[in-house]
């Protein structure tokens, strides 16, 4: 096993890498950019290191400079999480040149199925359903008209090194598809420094699900079933399940041996996700591999009770797969909410800035996997999520109920966050129904507004308030350090008569 | 005592009085007797006829925000209006030739330039915030006037990206 894992990457996964790590006995090294010498993960970290300026090209995406900390520091292996080099073959081929182990799959594996373009031609040829669509990047611009004539609009833009939404634009007309690709090519330079896109037919209206696998260094692969995450905004998961309510036994098992095929195909070792969607009738069709731990995995721990990211850890350290399918099953019902800097009543525009406090919500059957803490600013250079809600109960109704009371006990002040849009999207009947496709923000949440306080809400805040401003110099000795006592009001309202008026 | 808060954009008057061992909560026409407990600086618990509320606050200047049962409140103290832009109302922009970013980011692309004419709505510029593209639309029919800043450049929500004139 490893003695040491170098973390490339911030926020919240870090902070879930790093805490594996701690469990198996294994030392973990933080990178950081300039932006976060403050963040989490550099405090959870056993060591931490500085790597660059704020923007990921030259901090977190900085492949040589990662991959000589780890040599220089003693890390045997590095794990990219999420996002940044997560799903970059170069990255892992210069790892394996370097003698670095890169928790992930092997360089020409994670080639081919981070190619979108490549694993729809192998997935194709092998007879697993692909969506109808491009099998190439084009030439020019005439080529991608061309092209999304043929396939008929509405098409899809897809980045061909992507995931997370990012390059991502749904094209109705040609008028439409030079900006689109334009502003889709930016896009997916910026998150994966590569801007090869194609594009696909629009389904409308699918089921997103998908199944996760590990698969060890000698062919060994299992899958641990689906989880489905269909409500997106602009393209972007925002709250996961699992299990489906739209798979019964035999289609899971169909999906699930596919998933096993496609990895088996593409020569892949360690953990991936092969992502499917279903359409009206229950027909799926291979979307493609996502070639890394994925952010919605603890739904997936909660209900087979298998932690992947040790998984991950054991498999890329040469242990052979202790897991059998046979044994594998799924108990319960676990949901996530992905909470965002972001402002759902403004078309969920960025909000960055300080986190004036941070309650996390507690319970039985409550994980939350946060990169956060009470006084930290989030910075603008990265992704907006701030943390993952996650609940486990027995039956998907209690498990909604209970992400529902976890959300209402959660406190974040002084920006933006997705929460109390979430609460409504756990809390609507179509959800509670398991009716969810990808549409379902568009469809029941377009120009979304917060809901009214509680009653006698806005009196109490506004009490508190007054309350708060007799207080200025504990608030002062507070800042300066000193700890002070915390007063009744009575002592300060008592200064002054009753029925005073200022 | 009396105190003035604007939480979104209206004016709140509440009356604090000490009566026996409660406070007397008055607002508007509606009176609260409460039972009060300062459990931290940042939380306040509130007895009201038996019934329990708990309360988070967070400073930051002339802004307070206030928790209570998942929904919060923004209160600006004092008889200062609080900024329509800082409220997320796109009012703000209307009519307005001052163009400003609507939160902190990096302007990835400036669309115009000096002297072109506008249409309402159309694309002024591209900021960059979390890895997400926003555009800047014109709030206005008219021609741009001064472009203050250039690609690369980070701005906060109050920098002035670019300034344009009203059509006559």
């Amino acid at each position: 096993m490893f003695k040491k894992i170098l973390v490339a990457n911030r926020g919240e996964i870090a902070c879930r890498i790093i805490r594996a790590c701690r469990e198996m006995g294994i030392g973990s090294l933080a990178v950081y950019s300039e932006a976060d010498r403050a963040s989490l993960h550099v405090q959870l970290a056993d060591e931490a290191i500085c790597i660059g300026p704020p923007a990921a090209v030259e901090s977190y995406l900085n492949m040589d400079r990662i991959i000589e900390t780890a040599r220089a520091s003693g890390a045997e292996a590095i794990h990219p999480g999420y996002g940044f080099l997560a799903e970059n073959p170069e990255f892992a081929r210069r790892c394996e040149r370097a003698g670095v182990i890169f928790i992930g799959p092997n360089s020409r594996a994670l080639e081919l199925v981070g190619d979108k373009i490549r694993a729809r031609q192998t997935m194709e040829k092998s007879g697993i359903p692909i969506i109808p669509g491009m099998k190439h990047v084009a030439a020019d611009f005439a080529e991608y008209a061309t092209e999304a004539g043929k396939i008929g609009y509405p098409v899809m833009i897809k980045a061909s090194a992507g995931g997370g939404g990012k390059g991502m634009r749904i094209v109705c007309s040609e008028e439409e598809l030079r900006p689109g690709l334009e502003s889709g090519q930016r896009e997916a330079r910026a998150a994966f420094g590569d801007e090869s896109v194609y594009l696909e037919k629009y389904i409308e209206d699918p089921r997103h699900v998908e199944f996760q696998v590990l698969a060890d260094n000698y062919g060994h692969i299992v899958h641990l079933f689906e989880r489905e995450c269909s409500i997106q905004r602009r393209h972007q998961k925002i709250v996961e399940e699992t299990p489906s309510q739209a798979l019964n036994p035999e289609l899971r098992r169909r999906m699930g041996e596919t998933a096993r095929k496609v990895l088996a195909v593409s020569g892949y070792n360690n953990a991936g996700t092969v992502e499917f969607l279903l359409d009206r009738n229950k027909t799926f069709y291979f979307l493609e591999v996502n070639a890394r731990l994925q952010v919605e995995h603890p739904v997936t721990e909660l209900t087979t009770g298998v932690d992947l990211v040790q998984q991950q850890i054991r498999i890329a350290s040469g242990e052979k797969l202790s897991l059998k399918q046979e044994d594998l099953a799924q108990r319960g019902h676990a949901v996530e909410c992905r909470i965002y800097a972001e402002d759902p009543s403004r078309n969920f525009l960025p909000s960055s800035g300080r986190i004036l406090f941070l309650r996390e919500p507690k319970g039985p059957g409550v994980r939350h996997d946060g990169g956060i803490y009470g006084g930290w600013d989030v910075p603008i250079y990265y992704d907006p999520i701030l943390a993952k809600l996650i609940v486990w109960a027995e039956t998907r109704d209690s498990a909604c109920a209970r992400m529902a009371a976890a959300l209402d006990d959660y406190v974040i002040l002084g920006i933006s966050t997705t929460i109390p849009f979430l609460k409504d999207v756990i809390s609507h009947p179509q959800f509670r129904e398991g009716a969810t496709t990808t549409g379902f923000i568009k469809n029941y949440f377009e120009n979304w507004q917060e809901k009214e306080g509680p009653l006698d809400g806005l009196t109490l805040a506004l009490a508190a308030a007054a309350l708060d401003e007799l207080s200025p110099s504990e608030r002062a000795g507070k800042a300066g350090g000193l700890k002070k006592e915390v007063h009744s009001p009575w002592q300060m309202l008592g200064r002054w008569r009753i029925g005073e008026k200022l | 005592m009396e105190f003035e808060f604007t939480v979104d954009g209206v004016r709140q008057t509440i009356a604090l009085d000490r009566k026996d061992d409660r406070i007397c909560i008055q607002h508007g026409d509606k009176t609260l007797e409460a039972q009060v407990r300062v459990i931290s600086p940042e939380a306040i618990s509130f007895l009201v006829g038996g019934r329990s509320f708990l309360l988070f606050i967070a400073r930051d200047k002339e802004k307070r925000y206030v928790w209570l049962n998942g929904c919060t409140y923004i209160l600006q103290s004092g008889k200062e209006e609080q900024p329509l832009a800082e409220r997320g109302d796109d009012r703000s922009q209307k009519g307005k030739s001052v163009v400003t970013a609507p939160m902190p980011g990096k302007v990835v692309k400036v669309n115009v330039t000096e002297k072109e004419a506008v249409r309402k709505n159309q694309t002024l510029a591209i900021v960059e915030a979390m890895k997400m593209e926003n555009e800047i639309k014109s709030p206005l029919e008219g021609f741009v006037r001064k472009i203050y800043v250039s690609p690369g450049d980070l701005v906060d929500s109050e920098k002035p990206l670019l300034e344009l004139e009203a059509k006559a």
